[in-house]
């Protein structure tokens, strides 16, 4: 199983740092540019947006540094930084297999539950990394930025483990996109689309009170990091959620994958 | 006794519309040297993977060093040495690290490595260049290397020469031919009627999915079997040659016939001494002759064993 761990991180280690190093830039030029912003006038403006624009701030005061930090890691760039990872590399089962690249591997003596478990593996150690990239360039910002000297780095790391976890359960919903779809561009286009519905659905429930039940099916209802960079804690009711979306749709992939067939025609 | 190298028993597997295999029986005992021919898509490969479990089989079982596929799958894949017909490899790997990597997930040690590397013709400058820089024919011997490289008692080998230039391929059947009489089963599929004629005990020929036959390559009776082309300096009519025993798919074109002689020339040569004959070519029957009279539409199965 070290083989297969090995490879895929192998394969993906451009992807994985350069996606590092660019979510932590990012974070950091975030950070960089509240010692320039009025407070009062950014909190002045949030409150004459209408609903359909103040949602996408989150329940965070956006002008405190902690809400100023925590909702750039709920910025498009931020998400798609990281949902471009888990995508692409939870998909790889998929990708293997219509291009054969699996047969090489599968048809040495390793269950196919182990070789797609090594891949999760790799999954996982890069999110972490990845996660790891925007946690330090955020943390880099609050060393620099005089003004964001109150937030805690301890809470930063629970705003990014709390992203991580979305990003697991979008990777379980990848890796069982894979399994059941041949191909890995029907893998990628179904895990996307359910990313996007996610979140569109999300900010549905927030600016229309007729979606609002709808809002806990989507994984982004679970995550406000501007709330929990000044709390450091995410509610059970949030994390336990995107856990089980993550763990569940994880060991169906493996269980399914064992009766899949791992060749074409 | 060792139980065969592969036992199938009726397998069957059909993709909607595409042919699979259809009742396919066949038993490949150990250290034979067994070719599978048949045209595209006529269902080798489709076998093959059957064979290794990659696909599932709608009926039918199949054994592959003693372990049955549906129930114990590690164990035989652990005695397997497998080329697929559509290699595909990792392009940002070198060939080295392809090598290692593929060698780390088989339980048999690497011995026959470096004897392959040079049989084959690949080179350490090679082994350092990531394979998405390799040609056809470097990418179909790191793929035979990675296969043969734990001195597999079964080499599982699908279309193995395609894409060698042919004094490798003539290399490579050699080593087979050799590895073969040290007790490593052969089953290779192949379009190449020559190799497999030069190097097979015995074939099997598919086509649509089943079989067709499986014989020892000596019970075609090649040996005996003559290609015959006669060219007349004048028409002459079918019925004159129809007095001589032993001829089979006679076509006549204008002032020149073909068929196939199963039997001595001799009463041939007495008839033709007879009529006004320009040119005669006689050449031994191949197994490709075979093929195509067996692939020829309308024509007859024989019997699989």
């Amino acid at each position: 199983m070290g083989v297969v761990l090995g490879l895929s991180l192998v394969r993906a280690r451009v992807r994985i740092a350069v996606l590092a190093v660019g979510f932590g830039l990012f974070e950091l030029v975030v950070a960089l540019s509240y010692a320039s912003i009025d407070q009062n006038a950014i909190r002045s403006l949030v409150e004459t947006l209408p609903p359909a624009l103040k949602a996408f701030s989150g329940a965070s005061d956006i002008a405190s540094p902690s809400g100023y930090l925590g909702a750039a890691y709920i910025h498009p760039v931020a998400l798609t930084i990281q949902g471009a990872l888990v995508i692409s590399m939870a998909s790889a089962a998929a990708r293997d297999t219509e291009t054969g690249a699996a047969e090489l591997i599968l048809s040495r003596p390793l269950q196919p539950w182990r070789w797609l478990l090594a891949q999760t593996a790799a999954v996982a150690i890069a999110l972490a990394v990845v996660a790891g990239g925007g946690f330090l360039g955020g943390l880099l910002g609050i060393a620099v930025v005089d003004d964001l000297g109150g937030v805690s780095g301890a809470h930063l790391l629970v705003a990014c483990a709390g992203g991580a976890l979305v990003f697991a359960a979008l990777a379980g919903i990848t890796l069982l996109a894979a399994v059941l779809t041949r191909g890995g561009a029907r893998a990628v286009g179904w895990a996307a689309g359910i990313a996007v519905v996610s979140y569109a659905l999300n900010y549905l429930s927030e600016v229309w009170t007729v979606a609002e039940p709808l809002g806990p099916l989507s994984v982004f209802n679970h995550y406000d990091p501007g709330v929990i960079t000044g709390t450091g804690s995410i509610g059970a009711g949030d994390w336990i959620p995107l856990a089980a979306a993550a763990v569940v749709t994880a060991v169906a992939a493996h269980v399914l994958v064992q009766r899949r067939e791992l060749a074409g025609a | 006794m060792s139980p065969p190298a592969i036992a199938a028993e009726g397998l069957t597997k059909r993709y909607g519309r595409a042919r699979g295999v259809t009742g396919v029986s066949l038993t490949v005992e150990r250290g034979e040297r067994f070719g599978f021919l048949g045209p595209n898509g006529a269902g080798k490969t489709t076998f093959i993977r059957l064979a290794l479990g990659m696909l599932r089989p709608q009926e039918g079982r199949v054994a592959v060093m003693g372990h049955d596929l549906a129930t114990d799958r590690m164990a035989a894949l652990g005695e397997v040495g497998y080329l697929p017909g559509e290699l595909s490899l990792y392009g940002s790997l070198t060939g080295r690290r392809t090598l290692e990597m593929l060698a780390r997930l088989h339980p048999r040690p690497p011995v026959l490595r470096d004897e392959l590397l040079e049989v084959l013709g690949l080179e350490t400058g090679d082994l350092r260049r990531a394979v998405r820089q390799y040609s056809r024919g470097m990418k179909q011997k790191l793929g035979l290397v990675a296969a043969l490289q734990h001195d597999p008692p079964l080499a599982i080998l699908d279309e193995p020469t395609g894409g060698l230039d042919p004094v490798v391929q003539l290399r490579l059947v050699e080593w087979l031919d050799a590895r073969s009489r040290t007790g490593m089963t052969v089953f290779f599929s192949s379009h190449v009627l020559a190799e497999v004629e030069a190097l097979c005990d015995r074939v099997a020929m598919v086509r649509d999915g089943e079989l067709l036959l499986v014989r020892d390559v000596s019970d075609l009776g090649l040996g005996a079997m003559r290609a015959v082309r006669v060219r007349f300096s004048e028409p002459v009519a079918r019925e004159r040659l129809a007095v001589v025993d032993g001829i089979e798919d006679h076509a006549v074109d204008g002032t020149e016939h073909r068929f196939t002689l199963t039997r001595p020339p001799g009463p041939l040569l007495a008839v033709l001494g007879t009529l006004p004959v320009a040119d005669l070519v006689v050449a031994p029957f191949s197994l490709e002759d075979a093929v195509r009279t067996l692939y020829r539409p309308g024509a007859g199965n024989g019997s699989a064993a």
